[in-house]
């Protein structure tokens, strides 16, 4: 038998109403309240504590609170974590989503909730854990538990979980392929969404395109005394590829020297080429400072239009690279560039 | 342009004395296959393997495929590439169905090669786990790209193409098991409840992305970077004009069989006269430098505008910063109001979190997902490996590694491999073959 | 890559010549190159003229990192 925890308000917990929303965090044996219906809908594990937490308390006290619940469950042994469903109750959807998202993070266990679509806690939390549609009001618990119980039950038995609107949960901004059951090739399904668009019928696209996330502007800086640091994603790298860079999808990047070079030498001086597939690479291998500025940069250095050069480029290669790995290896570029204080940089991509 | 081909559907292949075709089985008189195979003095080794769907079967590097044609009338099955330049698209040729011929290399990969598997999971991925494969396994002297990630593969590819011809030839003089029709009037010929009908064009973004010649996909021969956008009737298509490249990811690229099957051309043949008038193609291509994008989208939107076109599919052979030529030529068309739905694979990372295409514009609001590049596939080990298993991991393939922190190399001891989707032998199939989608999880 | 460095407070320009590309990743201070295989030289022409248009694109991209500006812009060359 497997065992879960269920996270409740104070007012599905049976703790009480508004009055009792500054109600500190605590944990029961077994089920309380909405947590019978759930223990009665699972198959194959029950509910064997109950974690009861004011939304109030949880909003104004969040780092206490979580600390608290974390430390209950430190130490008991549970295959999965439950909260609500929340419904549109704004301040217990946030509640839901950031006690299941620290339980996820801690303990590595499945973590379940439910909300309605305009409660604030789906947008907040739907990248980071499973929160299933539900219904806008407590009238919907009979609808909306048994939902929560039914991942529960494929989540704890290792079944396969379906994509989002197949399973009825808000996607996450995850993309992967699937196999159609029907088969239906994707001509036949080009030719169905053309004629819907030309008749001015409703059509699904198969990939809506998401808004652009744009980051505030960096300020302007005064060049005179600025240190500029030189990024690629072009590869190009030392000729014998000390880092082992990937041609394509990359996951490595690498630091090296350019201290008092005036410029990269090429891949005949057994100097520096480059490593990128996704392009023709005689002209960058022929001369490297075409991708890699450094001649140029070292010309407005010597004419004290810039203050200095950090004295390392960072190299990596841009084809067909994850969008996730390509921050995780800018982030430890960057540990690099503050420590020894660059101001700038200039990134050239291929 | 009127095109009949006389189908002839192999249900097995087998080697004998005398190549020959009777009732589904294809025999082959492999001496002979085998010196059309070396007729080129750079093929320094080459031997000819068959399997069929549920072999316990791996091949690995496939560097093309191609459905063996003859052409009746005279003149080339791939003009330009197994004989001089003439136009094709009309009269009458013969297809062995149900089969293809595949370049492997005995030794050698590149980057835009792929993997097959004839039976288990891994056959899901690739449309030609379910077609009799005749394999010509080969090595060349081609030394100058012996070591380079990047191969043209061009002795290999061209004796591949002699071969299915010579296949082809087999049948030319005996009654074809059933025939298709192709054929689509002049523009301004066409009947009156025709002409009533919504217009359509299909544009084509062949890969082309490779500046020295000898790795982009052909028309007629001719290397498709050094030509801009043009029109063509979908039976050149279909009929041998457009040889597959070696260059693309290979579950991106499209491979000569996948342009003489076109899915998405034969779905716009069924609709034609019902529910669209189907204009023909606009063949553009890819292209390296913004201003070259632009031109070539610029182009399309000229063609398919002067055409009358009031809808469009578009289909890329690729992804990465060949979204942008795909996205600009959408966003043109649809600023000249043609309607316009797009055929694309993803790239959204192993952990499905990247952003899908390199290029977005909200203009394209009609997408039709085949696949996500970079999906991670682990398959068990099969009984026998035609190629060389070691390539995947050694030879730079697109979607295999040496080494990895995590996942280790792409080809283990036991003869198990881990690889991305990237490298599945033209397992995406923008063409219109795809039963994949992605979808949100 | 660029967007996590502008986040970290660090000021950057990237030089590219795929725009689309850069705009749809969220880079704010752009530099159109001439291609992608030679960004900063195309090597059909002679090296005096590479380097010319090098040093002038790099110009160019020093002065786009000394610019303040309200939204994300492609800096002319």
């Amino acid at each position: 038998m497997k065992k879960g925890i269920l996270y409740l308000n104070q007012f599905f917990g049976q703790i009480g109403g508004e009055d009792k929303a500054d109600y500190e965090p605590s944990i029961h044996d077994g089920q309380v309240g909405a947590g019978l219906l759930l223990n009665n809908l699972l198959e194959d594990a029950e509910i064997t504590h109950t974690v009861i937490c004011g939304d109030n308390f949880m909003g104004s006290n969040e780092e206490a609170a979580v600390d608290s619940i974390l430390g209950f469950l430190e130490g008991k042994e549970f295959d999965i974590f439950f909260a609500g469903p929340a419904f549109q109750a704004g301040r217990y959807g946030n509640a839901c989503g950031v006690i299941c998202k620290a339980v996820k993070e801690k303990f590595g266990v499945p973590v379940v909730t439910s909300m309605h679509q305009e409660n604030p806690g789906v947008d907040m939390f739907k990248k980071d854990i499973y929160i299933l549609r539900g219904g806008p009001s407590a009238a919907n618990m009979k609808k909306d538990m048994p939902k929560m119980a039914g991942l529960g039950n494929k989540l704890l038995k290792g079944e396969e979980i379906k994509g989002a609107e197949a399973e009825g949960y808000y996607p996450r901004g995850i993309r992967f392929e699937i196999f159609l059951e029907d088969e239906t090739p994707a001509s036949e399904r080009a030719i169905s969404m053309l004629l819907k668009k030309i008749n001015n019928e409703p059509f699904v696209s198969e990939l809506p395109i998401p808004e652009l996330e744009t980051v505030p502007i960096a300020p302007a800086i005064k060049l005179a005394d600025a240190k500029i640091a030189l990024i690629t994603s072009g590869g190009i790298v030392p000729v014998d590829n000390p880092d082992k860079i990937q041609s394509a999808s990359a996951t490595r990047w690498g630091r090296y020297s350019i201290e008092g070079m005036k410029r990269l030498g090429n891949e005949a001086d057994g100097a520096f080429k480059t490593i990128h597939a996704g392009y023709d690479p005689s002209a960058a291998n022929a001369d490297p400072n075409i991708t890699l500025p450094l001649d140029a940069l070292r010309a407005y250095e010597e004419e004290g239009k810039i203050g200095s050069i950090h004295d390392y480029y960072y190299a990596t290669v841009g084809t067909g690279t994850a969008e996730g790995e390509a921050a995780r290896m800018a982030l430890e570029i960057i540990e690099y560039l503050k420590a020894d204080n660059v101001d700038a940089v200039i990134l050239t991509s291929t | 342009m009127r095109l009949e081909i006389g189908n002839f559907h192999v249900h097995n292949v087998e080697f004998g004395k005398t190549s020959s075709y009777k009732d589904g089985t294809l025999t082959i008189n492999k001496e002979e296959a085998l010196a059309v195979v070396l007729e080129d003095e750079h093929i320094t080794d080459a031997d000819i393997v068959l399997t069929k769907p549920g072999d316990d079967v791996r091949i690995v590097p496939v560097k093309e495929a191609i459905e063996p044609r003859f052409r009746l009338n005279g003149g080339p099955a791939f003009p330009g590439v197994t004989g001089k330049i003439e136009r094709v698209g009309s009269g009458k040729a013969v297809a062995l169905k149900n089969c293809s011929v595949l370049a492997v290399g005995k030794h050698w990969g590149s980057f835009g090669d792929g993997l097959i598997d004839m039976s288990g999971e891994g056959a899901k991925y690739s449309i030609f786990s379910k077609l009799n494969n005749i394999c010509l396994v080969a090595d060349t002297d081609e030394e100058f790209e012996r070591h380079q990630i990047q191969k043209k593969n061009h002795a290999l590819r061209w004796a591949a193409h002699r071969l299915a011809e010579y296949l082809g030839s087999i049948v030319k003089d005996m009654t074809p098991d059933s025939s298709e029709l192709f054929e689509l009037e002049p523009i301004t010929k066409r009947d009156e409840k025709v002409q009533g009908l919504p217009s359509v064009v299909f544009v084509m973004q062949p890969q082309s992305q490779i500046e020295e010649s000898g790795f982009n996909d052909l028309v007629y021969g001719w290397d498709t970077n050094t030509m801009l956008p043009t029109y063509m009737h979908p039976n050149e298509v279909l009929d041998g004009a457009m040889i597959g490249g070696s260059y693309m990811c290979c579950s991106s690229k499209w491979s000569t069989y996948d342009f003489q099957n076109c899915p998405t051309i034969k779905s716009l043949y069924n609709e034609h006269g019902k529910t669209i008038n189907f204009l023909g193609v606009i063949m553009s291509n890819l292209n390296v430098s913004l201003e070259q994008k632009e031109r070539a989208a610029m182009f399309v939107q000229q063609i398919a505008s002067n055409l009358g076109a009031d809808a469009a599919i578009i289909t890329e052979e690729g992804y990465g910063n060949s979204d942008a030529d795909f996205i600009e030529c959408i966003r043109l068309l649809e600023e000249a109001g043609i309607k316009t739905v797009g055929l694309t694979n993803e790239c959204t990372g192993r952990d499905g979190l990247s952003q899908p295409l390199a290029a977005l514009d909200i203009s394209a609001d009609a997408i039709v997902s085949c696949g996500n590049v970079s999906t991670l596939i682990e398959l068990p080990p099969m009984g026998t490996v035609i190629g060389e298993l070691e390539s995947l991991m050694r030879d730079g393939l697109s979607g295999g590694w040496a080494g990895d922190e995590k996942l280790g190399p792409s080809v283990r001891e036991d003869g198990s491999i881990i690889m991305e989707n990237n490298s599945m032998f033209c397992g995406d199939s923008t063409l219109g073959q795809s039963p994949k989608m992605v979808i949100e999880f | 890559m660029v967007k996590e460095i502008e986040k970290a407070g660090i000021t950057v320009v990237q030089m590219a010549n795929l725009i689309p590309i850069a705009r749809t990743v969220g880079s704010n201070r752009m530099v159109p190159t001439i291609s992608i295989p030679y960004p900063l030289g195309d090597p059909k022409t002679s090296k005096e003229e590479q380097w010319k248009l090098r040093y002038h694109r790099v110009g160019v991209a020093l002065d786009a990192l000394s610019t303040d500006i309200e939204e994300q812009t492609v800096f002319e060359v």
